[in-house]
């Protein structure tokens, strides 16, 4: 079963999106869960992003992408 | 499970700024003479994410907030040194350090020298550098020339998260000082520009990477393309172009300025005869003109073209993005260097 790696909805109060600005994991790397695999930012403040299972990523998005709250930037299976 | 899929369940892929952060994490859990200063460098991390999570492990007298006063920590930075410390202090744009350069040139320097080697000044200082996110010409110059100049210091610039570690954790225990220039386009850190390819994956355990030691990042037989940080990256984009059209270029990554590998660069321009340099300090009186000379007073005859130099104008950095973007380095302005040595006009030669 695939789970989505979402843009983190509690991580900032404005509705703004968030850029990629660094993949911490190649597509396909098996990761576990908790694991940190992203860095995002918003408004120069950066974020992480971390594995919410285990399992091979399949990365959606690539660096310098944006993607709103709550968006799917990966899969992991 | 077959080997790739081994490398990629052992990866583990970190940004310039946090290797950076990791490697002073241990040496300060090794080391209590080490400790860190600069501004913004605390509770913030640093402007540019190299000291993320130091103020939490270490606390306050070890990771020290300074007032906007270059003039007093890097002074204070070499008292510390010459008494038995380990300072890392953070000059955070390199831009700044004309009201701190009597306490690097004169004292940091050259302490060890003036005392006949009884006082030793292991102070890594770290600094940013580089443009290209529009911040104007007193925060985006390189200014690697006017570090590597003077003897008595040693200069590192890394152009990925590898050999940023490893050279941080080399930098620490040196017993002279070092200065680490980051570049901030290879941070990671998105508002500065990102280039992806400077996350790389990075051992958690320590190691070093001894100075004077270039990297052939890339083999080649046709032209050697030199050049340190961002520089790098411009050069093995210009060499995926140029391999595009047969041609098959060599990249060396000097990794440190002083010491200078003068060797790997000499041996490489031996076996392809041509050689590029790729500076994003200024054009003239710099690196790429130290290259060059260091090939044509060794050995002329191994040559097949009169180098090419790749550098910043000699102009003050531009605000205006259209102008900064013209005046940058580019890996077609390489590709132009490199037709303009086989007797060609213009980067679209091909």
């Amino acid at each position: 079963m695939a789970v989505d790696v979402t843009i983190p909805t509690d991580l900032w109060e404005e509705d703004t999106e968030a850029a990629i600005t660094s993949w911490l994991v190649s597509d396909g790397a098996v990761v576990s869960e908790g694991q940190l695999i992203a860095e995002i930012m918003v408004e120069k403040v950066q974020y992480e992003v971390r594995a919410p299972a285990s399992g091979a990523i399949k990365i959606g998005l690539p660096v310098e992408a944006v993607a709103p709250k709550g968006g799917t930037i990966a899969t992991i299976s | 499970m077959s080997s790739v899929a081994v490398a990629a369940a052992n990866e583990r892929r970190l940004t310039i700024a946090r290797a950076m952060a990791e490697a002073i994490a241990q040496e300060m859990r090794i080391d209590h003479r080490v400790f860190v200063m600069g501004e913004d460098i605390g509770t913030l991390g640093g402007v540019f994410g190299n000291t993320r999570g130091l103020f939490d492990e270490f606390g306050a007298e070890r990771v020290r907030d300074t007032p906007i006063s270059e003039t007093a920590f890097m002074g204070a930075a070499t008292g510390a040194a010459s008494d038995g410390m380990r300072p890392i202090v953070e000059l955070m744009f390199v831009d700044f350090f004309g009201v701190c350069f009597d306490a690097i040139y004169n004292s940091m320097a050259k302490n060890a020298y003036f005392s006949g080697g009884t006082v030793k000044v292991p102070v890594v200082l770290m600094t940013s550098t580089g443009g290209g996110y529009s911040d104007g010409g007193q925060h985006s110059q390189c200014l690697y020339g006017t570090f590597a100049h003077l003897p008595g210091m040693k200069v590192v610039a890394p152009s990925n998260a590898y050999d940023a570690k490893g050279l941080m954790t080399a930098a620490i225990r040196d017993d002279n000082p070092v200065v680490y220039m980051y570049h901030k386009g290879l941070q990671g850190m998105g508002w500065l520009g990102t280039e992806p390819a400077a996350t790389v994956h990075v051992p958690e355990e320590s190691y070093t990477i001894p100075f004077g030691q270039a990297a052939i990042v890339r083999e080649g037989r046709d032209v050697t393309i030199v050049s340190v940080a961002m520089g790098v990256h411009n050069a093995l984009k210009a060499a995926d172009l140029l391999a595009a059209d047969g041609v098959s270029a060599e990249v060396v990554d000097l990794r440190t300025l002083v010491p200078l590998d003068r060797e790997t660069v000499f041996a490489s321009v031996s076996k392809t005869g041509r050689l590029i340099v790729v500076d994003e300090d200024y054009h003239s009186y710099g690196m790429t003109g130290e290259i060059i000379a260091s090939i044509a007073e060794r050995d002329l005859s191994v040559l097949k073209a009169s180098p090419q130099r790749v550098a910043y104008p000699d102009i003050p950095i531009p605000f205006s993005r259209p102008m900064e973007q013209f005046a940058l380095p580019s890996p077609e302005k390489i590709i132009e260097a490199y037709g303009k040595m086989k007797g060609r006009r213009g980067w679209r030669w091909m």
